[in-house]
């Protein structure tokens, strides 16, 4: 371990629509991110030299080797750092805890950290929504998919044992996508606020993909770019662009791939465990936080990330989102602009969570904006439950 | 892909082919932990309880209980479609396992969690047979498995 020389902030923020990119090369929306992000922090797209995940797409050696592919071929000169993280569709989110790594032990200066999924990509990043749903069935193993199973089903088989311990209803888990899609109708680069708002009996009503889940309990299939870019928090507040928020506290759980394997498909350990983590690092109460971004490929998930991260007992997940609980104005505001579900569920979508939290924090949400926000919580998990992260954010 | 055909079991490795064989033989064995005696499923390198890399496979009960399940409406291809909606349950096995696999001689509509299930054999191919689960009724014997989940 390097020795701590400087904090570390979130410099700057930037997102394109979210729908349909595929007029477009995922590297002219790498660039088109990076620089966004860049400009948001008031610093050129030659001050990065730090990388992680995936650098502009390529082949060959290109692919493998992203951060000397962004060096002197793209860039003009050789990057000092590079490093992945491992939580699936939130791998981009808890990159960040990477990148703050990265900017706090003086690796790096600039640290960026781009999703940008657009063009024709084959397998399960498809356009076309039978070549993806076949794809992401096999992602399973032989013990599963030979019986027909889906990324729903994975996720399907956890929603019904929730509501058989605990009661939970579809209504309930409704109330994750209503409330979501509320907030989606606020942010223009959504990609279903256009579709307008939604009832719980629209949800309810709405056609079954694989039982308890209905149409609208589920991501859709999307394209879309987004990236972050972290420096030192002294630069950010002397840019005077932006408040520095930077990570109070951060933590994973890693859980099992085979869902034999783990201890209950009703409520997960290891989610539990990143959050206690992270709280711990944070030194702030569940009470304290005053808004969420929890990653929610299927409403289920949302219950999961709520108890799992402490905001209520095991198992009450569903009374607790009841009434409009998680909108703007309700106990915990979530996805405040509409989440995987709503607002984009493109590549490595957690980082959209996680810039609508720096959003808020920074206080340019605009009518999304909930009122004094000063602590966020993002957590997100990779395949269904099976590995896990939670941050806290705040000012620096 | 041409979704004309279901998805055959791809990459097995060949230290859990002798379960695969079971089923051919329509006699299911689940690899068991030499060392601590646990059951575990699917096969793993290594015994999570004792850390043990000795293992062997065994005969089972082949009951179990529901313990979680799904009925897929929207299947993965073609060749899954044409048997939707059909029940996904996550099966609680006797021997302190748990094991996936299709549920079928019911309406998906009547699978409930806690009830009593049997595996039964179904061929894929001539190479490969898939376990899948039936309801176990006294008409079949095995009513006595109550364990709960």
């Amino acid at each position: 371990m390097v020795r701590k020389l400087r904090e570390a902030a979130v410099a700057g923020v930037y997102q394109t629509k979210q729908g349909d990119l595929s007029d477009r090369t995922s590297v002219d929306v790498w660039f088109e991110c990076a620089k966004g992000a860049c400009d948001d922090a008031g610093i050129p797209l030659g001050a990065i030299d730090g990388l992680i995940m995936d650098g502009p797409e390529g082949v060959g050696i290109r692919s493998m080797l992203p951060a000397a592919a962004l060096g002197y071929d793209l860039l003009g000169k050789p990057m000092r750092f590079h490093a992945s993280s491992s939580v699936g569709a939130s791998a981009a989110a808890s990159g960040v805890n990477l990148a703050v790594y990265a900017v706090s032990m003086g690796l790096a200066d600039a640290v960026v950290i781009v999703n940008a999924v657009a063009g024709s990509p084959e397998g399960f990043s498809s356009a076309n929504r039978d070549e993806a749903i076949a794809a992401m069935a096999k992602l399973s193993g032989p013990y599963e998919y030979v019986y027909g199973t889906t990324r729903v089903s994975d996720y399907a088989v956890l929603a019904r044992r929730h509501m058989y311990e605990y009661g939970t209803t579809s209504e309930q888990l409704a109330e994750v996508a209503v409330a979501q899609r509320y907030g989606a109708t606020m942010h223009p680069l959504s990609c279903n606020g256009h579709r307008g708002e939604i009832t719980l009996d629209e949800v309810v009503a709405s056609r079954m993909i694989a039982d308890p889940l209905h149409l609208l309990d589920c991501c859709a299939i999307n394209q879309g770019g987004g990236a972050v870019v972290v420096t030192s928090a002294d630069a950010v507040r002397d840019s005077k662009k932006h408040r520095p928020i930077g990570l109070l506290g951060y933590g994973e759980g890693h859980s099992h791939i085979d869902p034999n394997s783990a201890p209950s498909l009703a409520f997960f350990d290891a989610a539990q465990l990143a959050a206690d983590t992270a709280f711990t690092h944070a030194g702030v109460a569940r009470d304290d936080i005053d808004v969420a971004g929890l990653g929610d490929h299927f409403t289920i998930n949302v219950l999961f990330g709520i108890e799992a991260s402490g905001f209520c007992k095991p198992g009450e997940g569903g009374p607790f989102v009841e009434n409009g609980a998680l909108k703007l104005g309700g106990r915990l505001p979530t996805n405040t602009a509409g989440g995987f579900l709503s607002f984009s569920h493109a590549g490595a979508c957690g980082i959209f969570t996680l810039i609508e939290i720096i959003e808020q924090l920074r206080g340019t949400a605009g009518a999304r904006q909930v009122a004094d926000a000063r602590l966020g919580y993002l957590s997100g998990s990779g395949g269904a439950m099976q590995n896990n992260f939670s941050a806290i954010l705040g000012e620096v | 892909m041409t979704g004309d055909e279901k998805f055959l079991p791809e990459g097995v490795p060949a230290w859990q082919q002798p379960f695969w064989e079971s089923l051919r033989e329509h006699n299911i064995k689940v690899q068991r932990c030499t060392a601590c005696g646990a059951f575990r499923h699917v096969p793993k390198e290594i015994c999570a309880k004792c850390y043990s890399t000795s293992f062997s496979f065994e005969p089972v009960s082949g009951r179990g209980v529901v313990y979680t399940y799904t009925i897929v409406h929207r299947a993965p291809t073609p060749a899954y479609q044409a048997g939707a909606p059909y029940a996904i349950v996550h099966a609680a096995m006797d021997e302190d396992f748990r094991m996936v696999g299709t549920m079928i001689g019911i309406d998906p509509d009547e699978v409930e969690i806690g009830a009593p299930v049997r595996v039964v054999y179904t061929e894929l191919s001539p190479e490969w047979t898939i376990v899948e689960f039936e309801p176990a009724t006294e008409a079949n014997g095995l009513v006595d498995n109550a364990r709960g989940n």
